[in-house]
């Protein structure tokens, strides 16, 4: 039985954001950018569909007088990646 | 990246490979353990030296751990500016050592005081005409004790073979100095630190170049 993949991490960026967040507690916005290899414009569009669902966290703050942004995976965005994790796994040959 | 629709196979691609790349985010630059590693060795023997060969010396060569606090403290901060990401045991390992520094300086307090208490004791038994180790032989093993604990710990989790074997042989030194002349277990603790601290530390730095390097 194949189970429906979510569809806001069923997105190349999305997901790679996803994936990059579950590996740490939080991380910068230039951060994501540097690992992801992607624009700060699309990267930012994509950082706010996630928050939007409630996958990811963003703060915005000053560090030295700059500004920072900081996204952190929530509880929600953890249950979501783990269930994603799993719908693609029944996809996979046996 | 460019937005495109996903194959199964590509999504676990791309979970894969971002998991590594957040693995190999390099902040740990390994000058503290190479700071600490090499601080510790110099004094350890130069005060097995110093007992070795009876030396007498005007200043605490121990003071100088107290000096590389110091650069300890830029380096802490150089790093946690550098750092665009935190991980999930970040918080964990700075307790480690925060509270392995501060078991330090409570472990050679209490040493202190045993020495000011017992060495009269000592050297009366000692004009006497007997053989009896001073205090400061079984001090150590103390302090190499407390070395292991952080430097199994931080290993493990960190998956430094080096420091994982460093900290077991500060254990195993714990044993051996119980045992040894003063000026042996001193020696223990300089090939102690340069296993836990000095080796890794250098490890940890040339993976940190690395990694700098081929992300220019």
């Amino acid at each position: 039985m194949f189970k429906d993949l979510d569809p806001i991490l069923h997105s190349q960026l999305r997901l790679a954001v996803m994936s990059l967040l579950i590996g740490v507690k939080e991380a910068e916005f230039t951060f994501i950018k540097d690992k992801t290899g992607s624009t700060a414009g699309n990267l930012s569009v994509q950082i706010t569909k996630l928050k939007e669902a409630g996958y990811v966290e963003v703060i915005k703050q000053f560090k030295d007088n700059y500004p920072q942004t900081i996204c952190k995976i929530t509880a929600e965005g953890i249950t979501a990646f783990e269930t994603y994790v799993k719908a693609l796994q029944s996809y996979l040959p046996k | 990246m460019a937005e495109k629709p996903l194959t199964e196979q590509e999504s676990l691609l791309i979970i894969q490979q971002m998991i590594n790349r957040a693995k190999s985010n390099f902040v740990d630059t390994g000058i503290g353990p190479m700071l600490w590693g090499a601080v510790i060795t110099i004094c350890s023997l130069v005060q097995a030296a110093k007992i070795y060969f009876d030396l007498e010396m005007n200043f605490d060569i121990w003071l100088l751990a107290l000096f590389a606090l110091v650069p300890q403290v830029f380096i802490s901060i150089k790093e946690r500016r550098e750092r665009k990401a935190k991980g999930w045991d970040d918080d964990i390992m700075s307790y480690v050592w925060t509270c392995f520094g501060i078991s330090v300086f409570l472990v050679n307090f209490i040493n202190n005081r045993i020495s000011i208490e017992l060495s009269p004791a000592i050297e009366a038994y000692r004009a006497a005409g007997n053989t009896i180790q001073s205090t400061w032989s079984f001090a150590s093993c103390f302090l190499l004790l407390v070395f292991g604990f952080p430097t199994i710990i931080t290993g493990a989790a960190r998956k430094q073979r080096w420091m994982l074997a460093g900290g077991i042989f500060c254990w195993v030194s714990v044993i051996i100095a119980a045992f040894t002349p003063t000026y042996v277990d001193f020696m223990l603790m300089a090939f102690a630190a340069t296993l836990s601290w000095l080796i890794p530390g250098m490890i940890i730095r040339k993976k940190y170049l690395q990694q700098k390097t081929t992300h220019v």
